[in-house]
């Protein structure tokens, strides 16, 4: 799987300068490569520290990207190599890596970092059963890009309806969602 | 406020147009609560896919076990048993307006957590997975069925292609008719994205599967006229 039209259009905007595109791309991808690493590290902290490395590697090898593979996996693939490498510098007391980065931080752009929260598991089955509440159409329009990974288009096709409806379909389970975690108190950083 | 939440949303995944995008990441630089909304979208989709991955690795693993039992399965049935196991697990049986017999979804959580239960689960269920996969097969099959004209909701017509399959112009319903009720005492019924299966036991023995995009809310008045007339 290629890169995706709206991720395309971002890395084109980042190419081109546009800082709060990186920090878009950041604060998009940065729960999914914290929990990778926070999975990988065992510590938030670490994880954390690897998750800011990463992007930094990210703003410095954009114009690398060839799109070949989706820019999740090209992210992911940055951050596994730098906790591998990290991982190994630990036992060779090798501290390199860390220390070249600084190096070249002077044009990185200091975008504001996301509060890295983690959601607790309780927390975590409450949002899924409240997801398993949602009206069924809301639900399955929701289900169809967020798990099938379907584009607006593809859904309209399948559930027989317009692409606007779409859009305010899935917007209506993420505007839901997020009023859920509000009244439940979960993750107001 | 609203509406630039809405296009947050179709950003993040991707579905606005340049100048939209421009527009709407210019608003997210002077406005913390879009940020914090962008970004807890993210969290949002992360915890969903690792909730269906969680659910998939659930998957293949009753499909390799299902596949070890059954070594001589096509590869059509294997693709079926695949889709039948993704019903059953990603989506729990719906007990809000039949009486529904937990028994099988009880089983499965079972089976997920203990050798032995596995083994009971796939014991006990074995019949109800060859006839789903059967169902799924014989829906490519043209052949005619004695179905009923009761049994088809009001509205519904048969379809010139295929005798067993019934459109109202907008949903689909397909029957199949077997000679066994595989131990079904009530209705029970699975639902994945918008289809939906039913097993029906008819008071004469026999099983009626009635598969397709048809809700509850159709299905209920159809199942209830099956058991008034049957």
């Amino acid at each position: 799987m290629g890169v995706s039209k709206g991720d395309e259009m971002l890395i084109n905007e980042i190419k081109a300068g546009n800082k709060m595109a990186f920090e878009a791309l950041v604060l998009k991808y940065t729960p999914k490569l914290m929990s990778v690493l926070t999975g990988y590290t065992k510590s938030k902290d670490h994880a954390e520290e690897l998750c800011q490395t990463t992007f930094f590697k990210v703003w410095q090898k954009i114009n690398t990207f060839k799109g070949e593979s989706s820019l999740f996996t090209w992210i992911y693939r940055i951050g596994i190599n730098l906790a591998k490498n990290d991982f190994a510098s630990r036992f060779s007391k090798n501290s390199m890596i860390t220390e070249r980065l600084d190096q070249d931080r002077h044009d990185f752009p200091e975008y504001r970092s996301p509060e890295t929260e983690l959601i607790a598991a309780e927390s975590e089955s409450k949002i899924m059963q409240f997801i398993q509440s949602l009206d069924e159409d809301t639900k399955i329009a929701f289900t169809l890009r967020e798990i099938e990974g379907r584009a607006y288009d593809e859904i309209a096709k399948i559930l027989n309806c317009p692409i606007g409806t779409v859009r305010s379909r899935i917007f209506r389970a993420r505007q839901l969602i997020l009023e859920f975690m509000n009244q439940e108190n979960i993750f107001n950083g | 406020m609203d509406k630039n939440l809405e296009k947050m949303s179709a950003l993040y995944d991707g579905e606005l147009s340049q100048n939209e995008m421009q527009e709407i990441i210019t608003e997210m630089d002077s406005d913390r609560s879009l940020r914090n909304a962008f970004y807890k979208f993210g969290v949002i989709s992360e915890l969903m896919q690792r909730h269906s991955d969680q659910q998939n690795s659930k998957i293949s693993y009753l499909q390799n076990y299902y596949r070890k039992f059954n070594p001589l399965i096509t590869n059509l049935a294997t693709a079926a048993a695949t889709v039948l196991l993704t019903l059953i697990v990603l989506h729990q049986f719906d007990d809000d307006r039949f009486t529904v017999n937990k028994e099988t979804s009880f089983q499965l959580s079972s089976a997920i957590s203990s050798d032995q239960a596995k083994v009971q689960l796939l014991n006990a269920d074995q019949n109800i997975m060859d006839h789903m996969i059967q169902i799924m097969q014989s829906n490519q099959s043209n052949k005619s069925q004695q179905l009923s004209k009761n049994w088809i909701p009001v509205g519904f017509s048969v379809s010139p292609n295929n005798p067993n399959q019934y459109s109202n112009g907008k949903n689909n319903l397909f029957f199949h008719l077997e000679n066994k009720q595989l131990g079904i005492k009530n209705v029970k019924y699975f639902k994945a994205n918008n289809n939906w299966i039913y097993l029906i036991p008819l008071k004469d023995g026999r099983l009626l599967t009635a598969y397709g995009d048809i809700p509850p809310s159709i299905a209920d008045q159809m199942i209830q006229s099956i058991y008034q007339r049957n």
